[in-house]
């Protein structure tokens, strides 16, 4: 149930079998089914999220009832509405399960008791949150000065895996583009090929 | 918001009666027992009653209370432990409500030492669950027909006391702090009380507490 979390805190810090074995009795084990929520725009963000199986994503809902998806979070992610979680405000955005989903929990008052009792995971967390800096704002710059086609190319190249796993509309909604905008892009990389 | 609760031994008096009220409150119960006949008692019984109920019947309570937010198990005294070993990988941050009374047979006094309680013996085969003591001294035939009644609950955890008493609440009950985990002592010595009163008025096991505070 904690291989895959250790092998990608290992990968980024070093910790012990102890600190393996206290890491054991703050995550919250919880399974989620297909559609399920984890978090709902309005209740407060509780938990950062690692997801050991499966697939979340996080979107916001408009006044259209339109969706659109922030980010995905497949095996090996980390998921949560960082704004909520920091600063106990309501969450604008919901989590929900695209697949059965099996994810690991950490609530704040855990989270300080691990910084507290294990300060190198600050730096675990420190080296998340400045990868995922990074990484909102390549997808910002793309959103504002990329065509279309540019971004479902950078998307195919960065994420090959989610473009087979997730529906072609939830693509298009993560990209800010229309479904049948990449049906037109994907005749035109086959009949160029 | 609204919570997945895993009911082990939700074919019994206690499960199938809590496991109902919880489910009107609009909660997803999972609903589990060794006993699967009456379990699909149970839960056809709730969907009788509460058509839109979000029930589901699971076969294995690992499995369910790695699903659920709360877990209740609703079972004799005895088979506590046994539990307890058996999800206590997938229960750890999560909410476990003790109503065990640990009677003996003719329940007359209770089977725990008078410095500990079933509810502090569960909280100590699980040590990284919050365990809150809730609902014992509740008959089940009066989660329906009372309304009201005093729900005890004691535990260590302010935020889990929390949760549990907003279930009560929502389950037609007042919810009345008792204190630390330990306050399970008294709260399981209740028990004997209402029954010996039952048993001297010649009627079934019934009845409940219910605090009176003069007016000002
Ligand atoms: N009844 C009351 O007035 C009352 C009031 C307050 C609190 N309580 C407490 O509530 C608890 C349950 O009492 P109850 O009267 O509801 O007893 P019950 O009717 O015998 O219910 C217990 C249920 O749990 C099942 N079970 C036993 N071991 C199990 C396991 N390993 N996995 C899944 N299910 C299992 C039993 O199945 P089998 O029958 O096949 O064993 C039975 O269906 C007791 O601890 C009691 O002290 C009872």
């Amino acid at each position: 149930m904690f291989d895959l979390l250790f092998e990608n805190i290992e990968r980024k810090i070093e910790i012990t079998e102890e600190d393996k074995a206290f890491c054991k009795t703050l995550f919250i084990p919880k399974k989620l089914r297909k559609k399920q929520y984890l978090l709902q725009a309005g209740d407060i963000a509780e938990y950062v999220a690692f997801v050991n199986k499966g697939l979340l994503r996080s979107y916001s809902v408009d006044e259209k009832g339109e969706e659109h998806i922030i980010q995905f979070a497949p095996e090996d992610w980390w998921i949560t509405d960082m704004n909520s979680f920091l600063t106990c405000e309501e969450a604008i955005y919901n989590i929900d399960a695209l697949e059965d989903t099996e994810i690991l929990l950490l609530d704040k008052p855990s989270q300080d008791k691990l910084f507290e009792h294990i300060p190198k995971f600050e730096r675990y967390f420190r080296i998340l949150i400045q990868a995922s800096f990074v990484a909102m704002h390549k997808r910002l710059l793309s959103t504002i000065t990329n065509t279309a086609e540019e971004k479902y190319m950078r998307m195919l190249k960065t994420y090959p895996d989610l473009v087979q796993r997730v529906p072609q509309h939830m693509i298009a909604s993560f990209l800010g583009i229309k479904p049948e905008t990449i049906s037109r892009i994907r005749k035109k990389q086959a009949s160029n090929s | 918001m609204k919570k997945t609760i895993a009911v082990i031994g939700a074919g019994g008096a206690m499960g199938s009666a809590l496991s109902k009220s919880l489910a009107a409150s609009g909660h997803h119960i999972l609903l589990m027992d060794k006993d699967s006949e009456k379990c699909h008692k149970t839960y056809d019984s709730i969907l009788s009653e509460l058509p839109n109920a979000d029930i589901e019947i699971l076969n294995c309570i690992h499995e369910g209370s790695w699903e659920a937010d709360v877990i209740i198990p609703a079972v004799a005294y005895e088979v506590q432990r046994e539990i307890a070993d058996y999800i206590k990988d997938v229960v750890t941050g999560k909410i476990v409500i003790s109503l065990i009374n640990p009677m003996n047979e003719d329940k007359s006094k209770l089977l725990t030492s008078p410095l500990s309680s079933a509810a502090e013996e569960l909280q100590n085969y699980l040590p990284y669950s919050k365990v809150v003591k809730a609902f014992n001294t509740i008959s089940p035939s009066d989660f329906k027909n009372i309304s009201n009644a005093d729900c005890f609950i004691a535990g260590d955890d302010e935020i889990a006391v929390a949760t549990v008493s907003s279930l009560a609440k929502d389950s037609g009950m007042m919810p009345q702090l008792a204190g630390n985990l330990s306050a399970s002592r008294t709260l399981e010595g209740m028990i004997l009380i209402l029954i010996q009163s039952c048993r001297k008025n010649n009627i079934s096991e019934s009845g409940c507490f219910k605090i009176l505070i003069p007016k000002t």
